[in-house]
Order: structure tokens, then C-alpha cells, then sequence
């Protein structure tokens, strides 16, 4: 570079300026770059450990990656056990603490980790000897503390516990279990299969899986082939023992006509719809590039996809819905999926079957098979970038069996697919009357579905993929109303109903102080609660004097205010409907709402919680569906659970209620918690008094 | 030198692929209007990243008009002059390329990567963004909609999701960081078409712009086409007589400039031949663009603030914000090494004591937000189930006293040198990173080698600085920490 032609170009600029550069066309790209990808080096230790590098010089950074190879096995009854493995593994050595770990492993600022296959460790090239000799220490000495398996196990109990809520794990465990029944890629773990783990399973599975046999070494970055060859030997090459497991399995559960597996989400507002069905492919096929065009074009990323057209931008059903092929070694599959409002998951089910078919019976058009191909041609180009990239290449080479050339001809070969390429691997691989259509959702959706499948049974399962079993009751002699009225009588400790109800209906109104704590916070707030016959009620939460919450029932209309973050208050009124509910339930004890005969409610029978017995009413009022358990020693009500369906989705609500106390005879609980979501709040019932003037603004705004 | 104006010029080393690590080389010059390019060439994979950074962020926008820079990142894939509205992406995909932007408070940055033969189709996109985007009503109609979801989605629905904006707000009162970027909505609503129009024509000018090109490219090659799309792109307030002469009406232009829109080539504004065409062209080009810059000063805190937020979450969390020294200072590479002795990696005092030991949190943190003029300096953690938000927040302070008070051992320290020399070396390892390095450290440093001699100033620290800074930022007093709890325990 020199002044000479910077001269230039300043002589070019300065009549360029503002001068005749047409810019109304896009220019058109020059010849496409030679895409060559660096060939890895792959050398042998003698133990039968091959090793595999790909030099880069940009960064002074190595990485060392151990790949082991046996098979996967059958966990059963210990589904998930391999999962545990790679935490497990680093949580110390015969020589080092978890803490010493740690310790060291930042000290140089390296990478150290570890999977059910695999021990990873990246660092910069200086220290290589000190990354190494900690992931040596883990290979050989992990001694897997009692205390670190303790607590990984309650951690993973946890990660448990949210996969319940969230559909798309629920949806993916379906897809699992229903694809390969009897199969390591079917195995889902739950909270059964976790409690079944022991120390010793994980021990076992190390000792075993963790060995130089059929070992992969790949080193990636700043290296040079010699002193690669030098470290491989020198820690690698006396490590000897051990016959990689091996194992073959069936390839996925093809139905011979297609069902519909219901997995129940309570209150879901969307439906979670994924439909897959094994393929009978595996890694290195040469259908395997035609596959994937006609997977980007169907349905495998950006907007321009049949799925994205159809039920996105047509539609606008979904934010999303994607299609992917997963061709492993243990076994393939496709799936196709999206969420979708109740009210369409049928019409969605409609569409996905529509296209399906579609893929399989006509040519793609050259528009969209020219611009998937592009683009998936430039995102191979772009990945090579990582030396990563390179290195993982080699290691499908090996592993797969595949030729030499593989990857190098990659783009030729994507080149070369055309439209009736696409459609002879989607005759051949999509059987649009196979299919597993998974659905997870509301109950509401499962009557609209069921013309799917071809036998018209649906298949239940539960979250984990499991079959469903209903919540049973035992059954009883008693009827609802007995039930109710014995509850009655045990609150007002009377023997006969009529004296009850006497009793209750004296109550003409009630002051209620209650102090609220909620668990976690450090807060206190007062809750009060005015009642007066039949049916006016007004509660208000104040936090430090301020009013927070409150909501008011005159006996015609009523409404809440919130107070917002700037200090003010939102008000809402009731809805009409809200008003009738109110109007029947805000008597002095829900139940006496029940027996007024304008609420359905149900006796389900007995259930049996902590060792103790109740009798379960079940009613639902709008939008929310409440069973009351009431004690069958005593027929006393000890909790109720209430699931909401509200505008941000459906709501648990659990109260417990105890310490009960007579107020004039009436017994009240004077402790009650109840817990929302994962939050607690702790109630405390400071006064109650009853059959006293209460001013007529308490049951105003 | 006239219409080139050279700030760097470093002779090119030839790679080897054996070689040592590289120094990244790179050549920075600006052109006569103003832009600001640096090219970095690197053969090693047959890409390229063709980057813009547009110096405008949040920090720029006006009170009662917060949101508009994201707002324009959004707006600004809408199509220009001869790219069809929704065509933006297309031209890259079909092209096998990817593209994408993002948004700060300082800063809007946008890129394109592709295989290397399609440079020049990415120069022509980002010469069109520059020179002449649609800033049109139904642009304007969409992007409010998706920007709308995206704050739904990416704020209102994530946990935690606002602590960012309830800190910032509390922090700042004088200067503009009082929002982030994604702004107010009901300030995008309240907009008008003009307000559009006057942010791209203040803004969107090449002098507030630096392109970074960095990937498979011939320099003088890549020089060649860039003069081709970008030395035309006129300078000063010409940019704007431009826009507003293929905008607007000739009642609206003459009200605004005095001449008529006939005076122009009317084919082609850039061909203009006429005297007086000429002359208005000339006058503009030197009536320079001033960009308004915010120079506000916030005074320091006085005071510790508790708050409460209620939010969508399941359990509690303590956000400890502080004023942080603006990220061109020696406290701010100070104050980078506390944290990660606080809080980087498995082995930090805040995992391991607080998370691991005490189980008093499920994730403890301690970052800064880096940003060009003072910031945010922050400690936070999510408490574990049954820990009370006073727990966790004696804990942390705990933490906070123990830098104040007392020395860091050399052991310690070095172990944070280390990881800083570990995440140096690390974060060049795409040419969309190396380009976008380049940029930021040109426009916040004033200097793109900043990219090869960072690392210098980490080297320069000392452990008396650490806790000098942990003193002087780290105030009880003047700081404000919000309690976020679930909202159910609200009600």
C-alpha cells in the first residue's frame, strides 16, 4: 500500500461525486468463492485412541475433546442416569475438592467440561500442561463425593418440577417415548426413575464408558502437528482397558395408522402440536443432503417456509412452526410442530396434514427450492469459519463411516439436488398416514381432535410420556349434600342441621382482621374483610397504611382497585357475570352459595392425602373450577384448591386452613396458607367479630 | 490530502497460516462526507462481514421520544428508495448471506455476512439504508406492531425482565440513561411521521457512521467499490436537500429552502447540471450536520433506595445498582477485574460462598453495563427457595465490605488477570466480532487498535486499585437496590 494509489483514488472519488453510479439494481454477486475446507490431521496412538487435529493460529487457544463411543443402553427404571454423568464428574477427585477445581480451572481462565460421552477443556496455549493435567485428574480419579451427588440429585429434582409446567418439554417427552418405545432415545426421566439412581450407578457407568477403546482425542487451535503428537502419546498413550459397549436397537415405532396422543396441560389457552414418525435413515446415507432441502423448504427455519407461509403468514395461527430432521446414529426422526390457540388446534392439525401431503405429491417450485438451497449453502460456508467446524467434520467421517470426501463435496452435491430430488425423499420418508400427532393442551381441544385418529381412541400420556392415569377416587355412600350439611353442622357444633342452619343464618355480619406474611418477603400486610347478609362483601390488603388491593360487593355491583407502581390506583368493575357469581357466593361460607341450588357441584368421592381422609366437592363458577376437601373424621374443611384460568394463563390456587376456633359458636380457621404458584402467604386471623354495624362505605370504592 | 483523509495506515503482513497468533491488522480511513471506514482483511475462510455502526442510541433520543433509535434499527430493514418494502432480508438470504442489527444506548449497529462474493452486494444494501430508507407511515405502522411484541416478549414476559429500566430510572435523572432503549411506547405512538423523519435526517448521516468491513476482502478491491457507493453519498446538510427534494412537494421544499425542486436534475438529482443547482448542492455540503450529543452531568447519589418490584417470577432477587466511570477509564478496567473476582466463574467469592456454600442464591452476579458516558455498575442475585430477600442482600453486602476492606491476595488477582487474558484472546474469533470491535473501539476510544492493546490495560491494574474502586463505587449510601418479589405474594 502506498501514497501512489491512494492518490488514485482520490482522483476516481472526486469525479465519481455525484456522478452517474446507477443504484436502482442490486448488483449482482461475483463468482462464487472456492469453499475449501482444511483438511484435519488424524494420527493413532497405539492403545487404539485416534486422535484427531485441526490446526488454527488465529487465537493462542488449544482445546482437547474426548469422545467417547459406546453405545447408549436401556436405563429403564434409572431413565436419565447418563444425564447425571458430566456434572457428576467434575464434583472432585481422589486428589483435588470440587472447590480446588474450580479453583485451578479459573486460575488459568480454562474451560473444563464434561458430558455423558465426553470431557472438554479449552485454554490458552501456555496453559495447555496445567488444563491438561486437571482433565487428566478428572479422567482417571473422579471419586463422585456423596455430598456433590446429593446435591446435584435435589438440583435436578427441581429442573424436574418446572418441566411439569412447560408444554414443550411435555411435548418432547411425548414425542420420545411415542417414536421409540423400547429404545434408548425413548427414555424420558422423572421423579420415580431419579429416586432410583444411586452413587454406585454413576460409578459403574464411568468405569465403564470413561476408557481408551474406541476413543476419540480431537485437539482444535494453536498446535502444531509434532507437539500434538508429543502430548497425545506422552498422557494418553498408557491408558489402556476397557471394550467400548455396543448395542443395536430397533428404528422407531411406526403406527399403521395415524393416532392422536393427548397429554393434558390444565388451563392451557394453546395447544402444543408436534407430529413425528421415525425415518429409516442413518448419518452418511446419500439421501441424507436431499433430505435436508426438502426439510429447509417444508418447514426448517426462516419465513419463507410452507409451515411459516401457511400457518404463520397466511393464517397467523402461531408465532411459529418449524419442521426438523434428526438423523442420529441410534436412530432418526422427523417432526413438524407449533403452537397453537384452542379454538384452531383442529384447523393447525388440518393444515400440517394438508402440507404433508402436499410435499409428497407435487414438485417444489424453482423459487423456493433456488432460494433454500442458497441459503443453505451460505450457512455452510460461514460455519467453517469455527475450526471447530473442520474438526467435527472429521469425527462424522470416522464415526459414520462416511467417504473421505464428504464434506469437501458438500456444496456440489447441494448443488446438484433438484425438484425431483426433493420429491422422491419426501415419497419415500414422510408416510402421511403414519403419523403421531402429538397434542398438548386443554381438555377442551380433545373432542375436536379426535377425528384424527384413525381409530378414533386417543391415546393419553401423562408429562413425563408416561400413559396417564386418571385421579382416582374411592367411593363413598354418602351423598353431596350430606357431605355439605355435616360440614355445616360441624362448624356451628350442632347435632341437627336445622339448629345449623339456624345458627349460621343469625350471623348477619362479620369484621375479620387478618395479618398476611408472605413467605421469602419482608413484609407484613393487613387484610380485612367486611360481610353483610346475604351477600355484600368488601376485602382490602394494606401494605404500611396504604391500601393495595380491594375488592367490594354492594349486593348489586361491585369492583377492585390496585395500586400501580406510580402510587395511584387501577380500577376495574365487575362484568355482569362476575356480579351473578357474587351475588350467589359471597355468603357467609361458600358452601351455603352451593346449597342455594343455582351452582352445580359434584361430590367425587374420597381422597386420601398425608395419611388422612376427605371427602372432595368439586364446583366450577366461570372461569375457575374449585375442589374443597373436607375431613371425614370430623367434616371439617382442611384445604381447597382452586385452578383459575386468567388472562395470563391458568393459576393454582392451594389453601390450607386450620387452628379453628369458635367466634360465638361458629368455628373459623384462624390460620390459613395459601399458596399461589410457587409463593406461600401465611394468614393469621387477628379479630373476628361478628354480628356488628358496619359502616355501608366499606362496601364502596 | 483533500477528499481522503487518512487517520491510520498500517502496512498489510502477509498471514501464515503457520504463524504466529496475529496482531489484527487493519486500515482506517475516512472519506470526504464524513464516514468513517476500517478494513480488515483475513483469507482464511472465503466470507465476509460488511458492518455499520450508526453513533446513536437511546442517549440521543428526546425525552418525551424514547424508543426511537431501536425503533429505527427496526425501521430501517423496511426498504429504501429502490429496495421494494420486505425485499431488505431477501436480497441477503437468497444470497446464502444472514443479517441482523441491534440497538444500545449508545450506539445502532447493523451487518450482513456472507460468502466473499457478495461484498458488493452488501455495500449497495447498507449505501441504500444510509442515502435514502423509506421512512414512510406504513413502515412506521409495522415495526410499531412487531417492536410492541418484542417488548411484550423480550421485557414484560421475561423474568426479571425490567430491572434494567427500574434501575436506570432511579440512577439517572439529568442524563438520558433515566431510559433504555426499548423506550416508551406510548412515545412511538404518539409520533409523528416528521419526528421520523427529522431523527433519520439527523442521525443517518455518513459523519455519524463508521462501515467496518473485515473477512475475505482485497483491500484496494474493497476501497474501489466503497468509493463507488459511499463518496457519492453527499456531505454536511447536502444528505438531507436530497431526501427532502425526493420527499417532499414543492410547496414543502420551497417553504423549507428557499429555491424551487426545479432547479435539480429531476431524473437524477446527482446529475444536476444548473448553475443555481449547484450552487444550492455546494452551500449545503458545507453546512455541516450537528449531531446533539447529551451533556448532562448526573449528580452523585445521596441517598440508598429500596424498592419493590412485583413480577411474573417464582423466586425473589436483590439488583444492587450503583453509578459506574464511563468505559474509556482506567476505574472502568478496575472495576471490570472486581467484578470478575466477585462474581466470574465457578471459583468467584460470590458462587462459591453465596451460591454453593451458603445456598443463599441460585445465581449471583456482578457486571457493568460497558456505555460511553457513566453507567450502571451492578450486584444482583436470585435468592433460593425460602430466603428472604434481606438474606440474600446481607450476603452480598457482606461480599462487598470484605473487597472493600480488605486487600485481594496476589493469588487471587492473578487468577483474575488470567481470565482476562483468557477472554482477550478469546473474543476474536469471527470476522463479524473483529469488525464490530474495530467500530466500537474507533468510536468510544477514538482508537480501533484498541483491539491488539487492550489487554495492556488490564496488565496495568494493581490490586490497591481494586479496592480503591470497590470504595469509591461500591456506596452504601449512594445506591439503589431494588426487591423484586412474586406478584402473587402481592396480593
Amino acid at each position: 500500500m502506498n501514497k501512489y494509489i491512494i492518490i488514485i483514488t482520490v482522483a476516481f472519488s472526486a469525479t465519481s461525486a455525484f456522478g452517474q453510479l446507477d443504484r436502482t439494481n442490486a448488483p449482482k454477486p461475483g463468482a462464487a468463492p472456492e469453499i475449501n475446507i482444511a483438511e484435519p490431521e488424524v494420527f493413532e496412538l497405539d492403545n487404539g485412541l485416534k486422535v484427531i487435529l485441526s490446526s488454527n493460529h488465529r487465537q493462542p487457544k488449544v482445546s482437547f475433546n474426548l469422545v467417547f463411543t459406546s453405545d447408549p443402553s436401556i436405563e429403564g427404571e434409572k431413565a436419565g442416569l447418563s444425564n447425571l454423568v458430566g456434572e457428576l464428574v467434575l464434583g472432585g477427585t481422589t486428589d483435588r475438592s470440587k472447590d480446588q477445581i474450580d479453583n485451578e480451572k479459573d486460575f488459568i481462565g480454562a474451560t473444563l467440561a464434561a458430558g455423558s460421552n465426553s470431557i472438554f477443556m479449552s485454554c490458552l496455549t501456555k496453559h495447555m500442561d496445567k488444563g491438561l493435567d486437571l482433565m487428566l485428574d478428572v479422567l482417571h480419579n473422579a471419586n463422585f463425593p456423596q455430598e456433590e451427588f446429593d446435591r446435584v440429585k435435589k438440583q435436578t429434582e427441581s429442573g424436574l418440577l418446572s418441566a411439569k409446567t412447560d408444554p414443550n418439554s411435555m411435548a418432547s417427552n411425548a414425542v420420545t417415548k411415542s417414536v421409540f418405545p423400547n429404545h434408548p432415545l425413548g427414555e424420558v426421566m422423572t421423579e420415580a426413575s431419579l429416586k432410583n439412581i444411586s452413587r454406585e450407578d454413576i460409578v459403574a457407568y464411568y468405569k465403564a464408558r470413561f476408557i481408551p477403546a474406541g476413543t476419540y482425542l480431537v485437539i482444535v487451535g494453536d498446535i502444531k502437528l509434532e507437539k500434538a503428537k508429543e502430548l497425545a502419546n506422552k498422557h494418553f498413550a498408557s491408558w489402556e482397558g476397557g471394550v467400548p459397549y455396543e448395542a443395536s436397537y430397533n428404528s422407531g415405532y411406526f403406527p399403521e395408522n395415524n393416532r392422536v396422543i393427548f397429554v393434558e396441560k390444565p388451563g392451557a389457552v394453546q395447544s402444543v402440536i408436534n407430529i413425528a414418525f421415525p425415518m429409516d435413515i442413518k448419518p452418511g446415507h446419500e439421501d441424507i443432503i436431499k433430505l435436508s432441502v426438502m426439510n429447509k423448504l417444508f418447514g426448517g427455519g426462516g419465513f419463507g417456509t410452507r409451515l411459516m407461509q401457511n400457518l404463520r403468514e397466511d393464517k397467523a395461527w402461531t408465532y411459529g412452526a418449524y419442521s426438523s430432521t434428526n438423523i442420529e446414529r441410534e436412530g432418526a426422526w422427523f417432526s413438524a410442530a407449533g403452537s397453537f390457540r384452542n379454538e384452531v388446534t383442529d384447523s393447525a392439525i388440518y393444515e400440517f396434514l394438508l402440507e404433508f401431503e402436499n410435499i409428497t405429491k407435487e414438485l417444489v417450485t424453482d423459487e423456493e427450492l433456488e432460494l433454500n438451497k442458497a441459503s443453505m449453502a451460505g450457512s455452510f460456508a460461514r460455519s467453517l469459519e469455527s475450526p471447530r467446524t473442520i474438526a467435527n467434520f472429521a469425527l462424522s467421517i470416522y464415526r459414520n463411516n462416511l467417504p473421505s470426501d464428504y464434506y469437501q463435496t458438500y456444496l456440489k452435491k447441494l448443488a446438484a439436488v433438484t425438484k425431483e430430488d426433493v420429491l422422491a425423499v419426501a415419497k419415500k420418508y414422510i408416510t402421511p398416514k403414519n403419523l403421531n400427532i402429538i397434542v398438548v393442551g386443554n381438555e377442551e381441544v380433545v373432542e375436536k381432535i379426535a377425528r384424527f385418529d384413525a381409530d378414533g381412541v386417543i391415546v393419553r400420556l401423562d408429562e413425563f410420556g408416561n400413559p396417564a392415569s386418571m385421579k382416582t377416587y374411592k367411593e363413598t355412600s354418602m351423598d353431596k349434600n350430606e357431605v355439605l350439611n355435616n360440614y355445616f353442622m360441624a362448624v356451628t357444633g350442632q347435632k341437627k342441621l336445622a339448629k345449623a342452619e339456624k345458627a349460621l343464618v343469625k350471623i348477619t355480619s362479620m369484621e375479620q382482621i387478618m395479618s398476611v406474611k408472605p413467605q421469602g418477603a419482608p413484609i407484613e400486610l393487613t387484610m380485612t374483610t367486611y360481610f353483610e347478609a346475604p351477600n355484600k362483601r368488601s376485602t382490602s390488603i394494606e401494605v404500611m397504611g396504604m391500601v393495595a388491593q380491594k375488592e367490594v360487593f354492594d349486593g348489586e355491583k361491585g369492583g377492585s382497585k390496585t395500586m400501580n407502581q406510580s402510587g395511584g390506583h387501577d380500577i376495574s368493575e365487575l362484568s355482569p357475570e362476575e356480579m351473578d357469581e357474587k351475588k350467589i357466593m359471597n355468603t357467609l361460607l361458600p358452601e351455603m352459595g352451593l346449597m342455594s341450588g343455582k351452582v352445580e357441584y359434584t361430590l367425587l368421592g374420597i381422597d386420601e392425602l398425608n395419611e388422612k381422609e376427605y371427602y372432595v366437592i368439586e364446583y366450577t363458577i366461570g372461569q375457575s373450577t374449585t375442589k374443597a376437601y373436607y375431613n371425614t373424621d370430623n367434616f371439617m374443611k382442611e384445604m381447597s384448591e382452586t385452578l383459575e384460568v386468567t388472562e395470563e394463563g391458568p393459576q393454582n390456587v392451594t389453601a390450607k386452613y386450620s387452628d379453628y376456633k369458635a367466634v360465638k359458636g361458629i368455628s373459623f380457621p384462624h390460620k390459613i396458607s395459601q399458596m399461589v404458584g410457587s409463593a406461600v402467604l401465611d394468614a393469621t386471623v387477628k379479630e373476628i367479630n361478628l354480628n356488628v354495624k358496619i359502616d355501608p362505605k366499606k362496601f364502596e370504592l | 490530502m483533500n477528499n481522503y483523509f487518512l487517520t491510520g495506515m498500517i502496512s498489510i503482513l502477509m498471514l501464515s497460516v503457520f504463524g504466529q497468533t496475529q496482531k489484527i491488522e487493519f486500515e482506517e480511513f475516512t472519506l470526504d462526507n464524513g464516514l468513517n471506514v476500517i478494513l480488515h482483511e483475513d483469507k482464511t475462510t472465503p466470507i465476509v462481514a460488511v458492518t455499520i455502526l450508526y453513533h446513536v442510541g437511546s442517549k440521543n433520543e428526546q425525552a418525551d421520544r424514547t424508543g426511537f433509535a431501536h425503533f429505527f434499527e427496526h425501521l430501517l430493514f423496511e426498504g429504501s428508495q429502490n429496495i421494494e418494502r420486505g425485499e431488505f432480508d431477501k436480497y441477503v438470504e437468497r444470497n446464502g448471506g444472514t443479517l441482523n442489527a441491534n440497538t444500545s444506548q449508545d450506539r445502532t449497529f447493523y451487518y450482513e455476512i456472507f460468502t466473499s462474493n457478495n461484498l458488493e452486494l452488501g455495500l449497495w444494501l447498507e449505501s441504500e439504508r444510509l442515502l435514502h430508507a423509506k421512512v414512510e407511515n406504513i413502515g412506521i405502522e409495522t415495526q410499531r406492531e412487531v417492536v410492541k411484541e418484542e417488548k411484550r416478549q423480550r421485557v414484560d414476559n421475561q423474568p426479571y425482565g425490567t430491572f434494567m429500566e427500574e434501575a436506570f430510572k432511579r440512577l439517572y435523572k439529568e442524563h438520558p440513561y433515566n431510559w433504555v432503549p426499548i423506550g416508551s411506547m406510548e412515545h412511538l405512538d404518539a409520533a409523528q411521521e416528521e419526528d421520523y423523519v427529522k431523527f433519520y435526517q439527523t442521525f443517518y448521516v455518513p459523519a455519524n457512521a463508521t462501515l467496518s468491513i473485515a473477512g475475505d476482502i482485497d483491500i484496494k478491491e474493497a476501497k474501489a467499490l466503497i468509493n463507488k457507493y459511499f463518496s457519492s453519498i453527499p456531505k454536511g446538510q447536502a444528505i438531507n436537500l436530497y431526501r427532502d427534494f425526493i420527499m417532499m412537494d414543492e410547496a414543502a421544499f420551497q417553504t423549507k429552502y428557499e429555491i424551487s425542486k426545479s432547479i435539480f436534475n429531476q431524473e437524477n438529482f446527482f446529475a444536476t447540471t444548473s448553475k443555481e443547482g449547484k450552487a444550492a448542492i455546494k452551500k449545503y455540503e458545507n453546512t455541516p450536520t450537528i449531531i446533539p450529543r447529551p451533556t448532562a452531568k448526573e449528580p452523585a447519589l445521596q441517598k440508598e433506595t429500596v424498592d419493590v418490584i412485583y413480577d411474573n417470577i417464582q423466586l425473589p432477587g436483590v439488583f444492587m445498582a450503583y453509578h459506574s466511570p464511563a468505559q474509556n477509564t482506567k476505574d472502568a478496567y478496575a472495576l471490570e477485574m472486581l467484578n470478575s473476582l466477585l462474581a466470574g466463574g465457578s471459583s468467584s467469592r460470590m458462587n462459591k460462598n453465596i451460591v454453593e456454600k451458603k445456598e443463599l442464591a441460585v445465581a449471583a452476579f456482578s457486571f457493568n453495563f460497558p456505555l460511553e458516558d457513566p453507567g450502571m455498575a451492578l450486584v444482583a442475585g436470585i435468592a433460593s427457595k425460602d430466603v428472604t430477600v434481606e438474606e440474600l442482600q446481607n450476603a452480598l453486602d457482606e461480599e462487598i465490605v470484605r473487597v472493600q476492606t480488605e486487600l485481594v491476595t496476589k493469588e487471587e488477582f492473578q487468577k483474575v488477570k488470567n481470565q482476562f487474558e483468557n477472554n482477550f484472546y478469546s473474543s476474536n474469533s469471527s470476522v463479524a466480532g473483529i469488525a464490530e470491535s474495530l467500530a466500537n473501539n474507533h468510536v468510544y476510544y477514538g482508537d480501533a487498535n484498541l483491539i491488539n492493546d487492550q489487554l495492556k490495560m488490564y496488565e496495568n491494574i494493581t490490586r490497591e486499585d481494586l479496592m480503591a474502586v470497590a470504595k469509591k463505587y461500591f456506596k452504601k449510601d449512594a445506591r439503589v437496590i431494588l426487591h423484586y418479589l412474586p406478584k402473587d405474594s402481592a396480593e
